[in-house]
């Protein structure tokens, strides 16, 4: 691949400035050559604990192809690190924190080993996950670039004490319901004139990423199988949109949703009745409040009409192969490794995340751990219909302007939903574009 | 001679190792950018005068360089007000003098996110000390960065807030340059306290004036951490400063090259405006 030699040299010198490209790639043993691959895990307590466990484990297993484990480099993204690790050269062999939003880009800029190639490739996905699923992942030129690790579909948490003390006995399904409970969750209950009791809570920034967790995750319940941009042209469903817009709408303007920057997690200080939440949240209330929290979990509402399944959005991780690997065969047997069914139990063992496997709410592996969290396997039921964010190079962009048609129609009530739906898909338009 | 001229070569080559890396090649490699499309990791695609021509018609772009004239109209008057109260304060007292100094310093040495995530809580609608102290007198809150009209003012205290000290200091110094004889022989003369302020302190704090003008533009025109950490640019992109829509450009959205003539346009424009504060503050 060709890449401009001003580019990269400014890269790389910055890169040998910051104290460290060196890149250790194989080394030749006396009775044939030892394959050394570099593998990239997120910085998480839990994940770093699993990929020591597993890296350990097939070194043992594997004497000629041994993996050195690192954790990403640290800063505000594993974007940000890999933008700049495929500018510089300095890509990992695999790295197993990828967000599918990034791939279609890095994929445009010939940074992945093109994975559909492997004879065993197929196989491996069909084991996985169902062809409409995968069919998520695949990039806008037919191949795939990625295996869907893990996901943290996001669910409704509710505060059961908070719901009983307001006389309700089952949380929400439907916009209605929920906003009529809202108006019994929201209260002042100090009495000193302060509302200090919410039914939500969403960051009210125009934070593209926040948007996965209230916009995006309330567009995948209601709109089924339909995304917001496919091949290059835009393809969300404007009624859908405007529904949604609407919903958050009426949550700020009656003040059940509080215009606020919290420091700390309302929901687990008792300040907020429900929030949007993948497992994760569960592993931190079950290591950090054990017993001091009555919660329970749904899923997301949905518009009062919908009749559809239960879906919501994936916040999935993928596993990739950058294409700098000199060793891509090796690479794709490690990837395996990863992924297999014994690897993907210790994934819920340790992370407490949830593996992508279209057997896992029902497969004998996986039956004892769910038994022993049920709340896990709630999490696990929506993984099998949970959506991703689109294939387009221009995610983080589109993803922008949701968050600032949400500021102007939810949180500000500047237009109204169906305005606002109508010029979501014209400023998404004009991205797709200017970017083509 | 030529020995001595290859001695001076040779000690200056530091500088001009640095120069070469840290300032002639990144302008270069900016200036290559600006007529170029690219993400950081793919082949630059070459574009001509594209990115310029996206530039003119992008609104987000006058309305960052709007907003930032904003907090600049805001920021430097109340600086300039402040820092010299401050100074005028700390050079007539002789009583904990240097414990006062280091104290309106302090705010200056501190990161500017660990600022904004203080007055974060400060400012905060819901729960934010100064609403909850304004509910407790019986006063309504106020939406400090949550109302579009308020957030950027809000932003500017804050700015002010951290940045005063060092104005103060500037100003401290060129106050210890003034000779105390003038203000004794106008004390003589009968001038009054305001009097001599106006008509010896200012005019002789002219040169600091300037350059305290000049310093606080320049900084307030690389306006970013404060809205970066606070408000996301939001709310209804009223705090959208324009490093921040330059950084969002060209890191977020992977657009260098537009981010690069984002930021050869904006250079430009702050040069043309110091150009002319530096002309009327001198001429003045």
């Amino acid at each position: 691949m060709c890449r401009p030699s001003t580019a990269t040299a400014v890269l790389l010198l910055s890169a040998l400035l910051a104290g460290g490209c060196s890149r250790n790639r194989s080394a030749s043993g006396g009775g044939g050559a030892v394959v050394t691959l570099t593998y990239w895990t997120s910085t998480n307590r839990q994940e770093v604990a699993l990929a020591t466990e597993l890296v350990g484990k097939w070194n043992r297993l594997h004497p000629k192809i041994q993996v050195r484990m690192q954790q990403l480099p640290v800063n505000q993204s594993t974007e940000e690190v890999i933008v700049a690790a495929v500018s510089a050269g300095t890509t990992p062999d695999i790295c197993s924190n990828i967000w599918p939003g990034s791939v279609p880009e890095y994929a445009r800029a010939g940074a992945l080993v093109r994975l559909n190639q492997f004879a065993d490739f197929d196989s491996l996905v069909r084991a996985r996950m169902s062809e409409a699923a995968m069919a998520g992942f695949r990039s806008e030129d037919g191949n795939s670039y990625q295996i869907p690790w893990k996901t943290n579909p996001v669910m409704m948490i509710y505060n059961r004490q908070l719901f009983r003390r307001a006389g309700i006995a089952n949380p929400p399904r439907t916009y209605s319901e929920y906003l009529a409970d809202a108006g019994r969750l929201t209260f002042d209950e100090n009495h000193d004139g302060v509302v200090d009791h919410w039914m939500g809570y969403r960051d009210v920034r125009p934070i593209w990423w926040q948007r996965f967790f209230d916009f995006y995750t309330l567009y995948c319940a209601a709109a089924g199988d339909r995304p917001i941009v496919e091949k290059g042209g835009v393809t969300a469903d404007p009624q859908v949109c405007a529904e949604v817009f609407g919903f958050f709408a009426e949550c700020f303007r009656n003040g059940f949703y509080p215009k606020t920057f919290f420091q700390f997690d309302p929901f687990i200080a008792g300040n907020v009745a429900t929030e949007f939440v993948g497992p994760w949240t569960i592993s931190y209330i079950k290591e950090n409040y054990a017993g001091q929290i009555d919660y329970g979990i749904v899923p997301v509402p949905v518009p009062d009409s919908y009749r559809g399944p239960e879906s919501t959005y994936g916040d999935h991780k993928c596993m990739v192969i950058f294409s700098t690997s000199r060793h891509p065969a090796e690479a794709w047997e490690f990837l395996k490794f990863l992924v297999n069914e014994e690897a993907d139990l210790r994934l819920l063992q340790v992370a407490s995340q949830i593996p992508v496997r279209r057997d896992i709410v029902w497969a004998p592996s996986y039956r004892s751990f769910f038994d022993a969290n049920p709340d896990l396997r709630l999490f696990a039921s929506q993984a099998l219909t949970a959506r991703e964010v689109g294939q387009s190079p221009d995610e983080k962009e589109i993803f922008d302007t949701i968050s600032q048609v949400f500021e102007e129609c939810s949180v500000y009530n500047r237009s109204t939903p169906n305005e606002a739906a109508a010029a979501l898909l014209k400023r998404i338009g004009a991205i797709l574009a200017w970017n083509r | 001679m030529l020995r001595a001229r290859s001695h001076g070569w040779l000690l200056s080559s530091p500088y001009l190792v640095y120069a070469a890396v840290f300032v002639v090649f990144p302008l270069a490699f900016s200036l290559y950018l600006v007529f170029h499309r690219w993400d950081g990791m793919a082949a630059p695609v070459f574009v001509g005068l594209g990115n310029l021509a996206r530039l003119v018609q992008d609104p987000l772009f006058y309305r960052s360089i709007l907003n930032t004239l904003e907090f600049l109209v805001i920021h430097i008057p109340l600086q300039i007000v402040f820092a010299l109260l401050f100074a005028v304060a700390l050079n007539s007292i002789t009583w904990l003098r240097g414990f006062f100094r280091a104290v309106y310093f302090m705010p200056v040495v501190v990161s500017g996110v660990v600022v904004t995530i203080l007055w974060q809580q400060l400012y905060s609608y819901d729960n934010g000390v100064l609403n909850t102290i304004l509910t407790h007198l019986g006063l309504g809150r106020v939406p400090w960065v949550t109302s579009p009209a308020l957030a950027m003012p809000s932003i500017a205290l804050m700015a002010t807030w951290k940045n005063v000290g060092l104005y103060t200091v500037m100003f401290l110094v060129g106050l210890q340059d003034i000779p105390a004889e003038m203000h004794e022989a106008a004390r003589i003369d009968g001038a009054t306290a305001v009097k001599r302020f106006l008509r010896i302190t200012v005019p002789l704090l002219r040169p600091t004036m300037t350059l305290v003008v000049v310093l606080s533009t320049i900084n307030g025109f690389s306006l970013f951490v404060e809205p970066y950490v606070m408000t996301g640019g939001g709310p209804l992109n009223s705090t959208l400063s324009t490093v921040l829509y330059i950084y969002n450009q060209g890191f977020y959205f992977g657009h260098l090259g537009y981010g690069a003539a984002l930021g050869f346009v904006f250079a430009l424009i702050i040069l043309v405006v110091v150009l002319i504060q530096r002309k009327a503050l001198e001429s003045a």
